[in-house]
């Protein structure tokens, strides 16, 4: 029996965290939790595209998937929540990455978690009330009922100049120059969804059927086309100045979890770890935490203020070195150095490279 | 302005249906009114009319979120923008918007959880308020089906507000929850409409099948009648099997039920308004708020826990008036999974028990109660019906001591229990009956024996080849799609 498309993107995810992290680790992903660990854990083991990519799995899920996987004897078991590919789950997968890419090209889960959503609400809102407006329908129903979404609309609909019918062609000709762009993306992934003025779009689970995907396949192959537009729109605003202006108002930057945020105040004002664990009450490896998050995603963040240049120099040496990213070993052959600072180093060196 | 005037100039519609023209006359006269009005009637065309009519705002009290969702965005759809909903859905920050700008809106409507917070009753009371309306009023009583513990503050708030001018609306009230109402309303003097529920237009049937022998009868059924139709379960799991059987089978169906997400039912909602899909296996969440007026049939698979959400449920069919079908499905034995779902909303004792053990272990105050809410639910596996049943019957007896509030809500869910026991055994009554079950309706609800001569029902004679489908299946659309000329349907014109 050849594998499913879901069964490969676990395969793949697990190859890649391989038995250095338990399989919950997964799942935190999946669910794109704002936490330390799992977004280091997502830069570290290259599995920032999948960051909320599956929002909806349950824990019991993952461990079916996985207990199935090692009765197929595509994984063997070392620890209690640790599991390695067998050479049969590794031959599996990569039959399977000859006709399907895995990651899709376009995912950026980790980059673009906090605008999908909005783009496509705001998206298939605009689609709607521009398809009523050109043909004088009032009286309709929008397929997006938050109140956030529709008073952004309102407000976004007031500011633009062009009249309806100019609208409606405006938005034809971005969306037709967009989606035909690039030659890897299927179109009707996303134009199935949409809903115009006597036409409801299709639900998810209805696309998926009509194109013949496995539910998983097609959630992330609608991702990837959301991720391709936000994407395309967004650097390139003039030729696509409608559709641009849709997550225009959205802060550009990932926001820091917000009891980093804090940590990360307090350490402006030149507070100390110690100092900041005792004022807010913390344990000391959670400020830890904090500080490896900001020095993931702050950009001036001054690494040797905690590191010594010496030691960073030597720690880079081993994990160039090493393959595995294991802190244990690169711990043993760094005379001096402390797991915090060997994730502050990994971070720095490691984070711009796979962001 | 003429009512008649009026009426077009805001609806465009050029007659009252049954019973709208009373009950608007009566409220614009200035009385408190209680309306029986049958569904699929325009009910909410009862105090929207008047809305307009009268200066001042109209607060609408609606029990069912979703509903109150559909209710203001149908207004919307229909050119008003002053309504607005004030329900759990709201984000603090977009609550606090509206609430200082609630004097812009004209249609106000709110929760009954809503009521029971100062702020939004102090908010209220600013306003010039020239209607209350209740809705679905029978959720005040506890004989009613969907009895609202929430319900019962209605009356204080209203005296707080002034007494405004009233009205309550229901689709199904027998004589004791009219008695409710009023007193639980705090109402003086009041006028009181009753119209018949009976819809002469709707054959009623029933169906006894074996258990091995219940899908394959609904495609029959769903193959040879003429749609569109709803079939209702009473389980999501059981919905979806069946909404996967009938498209294998080249029917055009989806299940709805409430583990969908937002925009999967909003568009199946709309697909199915708009003739996109031909057939729903629903659950009870389908249907509330929703105006399609050319559903030809309703198959019931399991079978409804009370006759009053049998009679709103079918109520859906032939809403323009052409010939409609309902069919129950019933296999011997059915009423222990009734039992089972009726068990299931109310706490049971060991719940109970834990709950007050874990008040008393941490020491936690009564008043505290809703704070905790995870920890009750985590710890007592309390579902979310079970924990708004809880949280409401202590919210309201915080300064009673922990022990007696546990006595007394013991008694309560005993109480409740007994009661909607009762009332699957009087739709396991009504199925077992041999005479017109048309009749058999109309009584329970105390109203005389109807007049349908012709397939009145399954007792009297009823002919499902009249309801036969005339066009044949439409095949589901295989062509190759073009993603370019979809596009340019919708965006040009």
């Amino acid at each position: 029996m050849a594998i499913s498309y879901r069964d490969a993107v676990f395969l793949y995810c697990l190859k890649q965290i391989k038995d250095e992290r338990s399989i919950y680790s997964l799942f935190h992903l999946f669910q794109g939790k704002k936490s330390s660990q799992t977004i280091q854990d997502a830069h570290l083991y290259k599995l920032t595209p999948f960051f909320r990519a599956l929002p909806l799995i349950t824990r019991i899920e993952l461990e079916t998937i996985v207990k199935e996987f090692v009765s197929r004897g595509f994984l063997e078991q070392v620890a209690s929540e640790n599991f390695v590919l067998t050479i049969e789950g590794e031959t599996e997968l990569n039959v399977f990455q000859k006709c399907v890419t895995i990651p899709p090209k376009f995912l950026e889960g980790w980059k673009y978690h906090h605008l999908t959503t909005l783009f496509w609400e705001r998206l298939s809102l605009l689609v709607q009330v521009s398809s009523n407006l050109i043909n004088k329908n009032k009286g309709f129903i929008p397929i997006q009922n938050k109140q956030e979404t529709q008073e952004w609309f309102k407000k976004f609909l007031k500011m633009q100049n062009a009249n309806r019918y100019e609208l409606a062609e405006q938005l034809y000709i971005e969306l037709t120059e967009c989606l035909h762009q690039e030659k890897s993306i299927e179109p009707a992934v996303l134009v199935l969804r949409l809903t115009g003025h006597n036409k409801i779009g299709l639900t998810s689970e209805q696309a998926a059927e009509r194109l013949d995907m496995t539910t998983t396949h097609y959630h992330l192959e609608f991702l990837n086309i959301l991720h391709y537009m936000i994407k395309t729109v967004s650097t390139m605003r003039n030729d696509f100045p409608l559709l641009s202006s849709l997550v225009q108002d959205v802060q550009k930057e990932v926001p820091l979890t917000l009891s980093t945020e804090k940590t990360f105040q307090l350490l402006d004002k030149g507070y100390v770890p110690n100092e900041i664990a005792a004022m807010r009450n913390l344990k000391m490896s959670t400020i830890e935490d904090h500080i490896v998050e900001i020095a993931l995603h702050v950009k001036e963040f001054e690494l040797n203020r905690y590191v010594h240049p010496d030691i960073e120099k030597r720690i880079m040496e081993v994990a160039s070195k090493t393959s595995a990213k294991k802190l244990k070993q690169i711990r043993d052959q760094v005379d001096g150095a402390n797991y915090f600072e060997i994730r502050l180093v990994l971070a720095r060196n490691g984070g711009q490279k796979w962001n | 302005m003429e009512l008649e005037q009026a009426l077009f100039h805001y609806f465009q519609f050029n007659t009252f249906r049954k019973g709208q023209r009373e009950v608007i006359d009566s409220i614009l006269s200035g009385q408190d009114t209680i309306a029986m009005l049958p569904t699929g009637t325009g009910k909410s065309l009862c105090y929207q009319l008047p809305g307009y009519l009268l200066k001042g705002k109209v607060i609408i009290i609606s029990p069912l979120l979703s509903l109150m969702q559909d209710q203001v965005e149908q207004m919307k759809a229909l050119g008003e923008k002053r309504a607005v909903a004030i329900n759990s859905f709201l984000l603090p920050f977009e609550k606090k918007q509206i609430l200082q700008q609630l004097d812009r809106y004209k249609f106000i409507f709110v929760s009954p959880e809503m009521l029971g917070t100062e702020l939004i009753v102090s908010k209220l009371k600013e306003l010039d308020i020239a209607l209350l309306v209740i809705d679905e009023a029978h959720c005040i009583s506890q004989w009613g089906y969907d009895f609202r513990p929430d319900y019962l503050k209605i009356g204080q708030v209203r005296k707080a507000l002034n007494r405004p001018l009233t009205i309550a609306l229901t689709a199904t009230a027998t004589e004791e929850v009219r008695h409710d109402i009023a007193k639980y309303l705090q109402l003086e003097k009041w006028k009181e409409f009753v119209f018949s529920v009976d819809r002469p237009e709707i054959s009623i049937g029933m169906e006894i099948v074996g258990h091995q022998e219940k899908q394959k009868r609904i495609v029959e059924l769903v193959e040879s009648l003429e749609g569109p139709g709803i079939i209702y379960f009473s389980s999501k799991k059981i919905a979806e099997q069946m909404a996967s059987k009938l498209r294998d089978r080249g029917q055009q169906v989806m299940a709805y039920h409430g583990g969908l997400d937002q925009e999967a039912r909003v568009l199946i909602q709309q697909q199915f308004i708009h003739g996109q899909l031909n057939i729903v296996c629903a659950t009870s969440a389908f249907g509330m708020g929703i105006n399609k007026e050319n559903v030809r049939y309703i198959i019931h698979y399991h079978m409804p826990l009370q006759l009053e959400s049998y009679l709103q449920e079918i109520g859906r069919a032939g809403r323009d008036g052409k010939n409609s079908l309902a069919i129950l499905l019933y296999t011997p034995g059915d009423e222990q999974l009734s039992i089972q779902l009726a068990e299931g909303e109310i706490p049971d004792r060991e719940q109970i028990n834990m709950l007050f053990h874990v008040i008393e272990q941490q020491q936690l105050s009564l008043t505290k109660i809703t704070e905790n809410e995870e920890l009750f639910i985590r710890s007592c596996g309390f579902s979310e019906t079970q924990w708004r049943i809880v949280a409401n019957y202590i919210a309201s007896r915080e300064s009673m001591k922990p022990s007696e509030v546990k006595e007394k809500f013991y008694h309560y869910i005993t109480e409740r229990l007994r009661i909607k026991k009762e009332k699957i055994a009087m739709v396991l009554e009504y199925l077992q009956y041999r005479g017109c079950k048309r009749t058999f309706i109309l009584n329970y609800f105390k109203e005389k024996a109807a007049s349908v001569k012709v397939n009145c029902c399954s007792s009297c004679g009823l002919d499902l080849n009249d309801f036969q489908k005339n066009t044949n299946l439409t095949h589901a659309n295989t062509q190759n799609y073009n993603w370019e000329q979809e596009l340019a349907s919708m965006l040009l014109k």
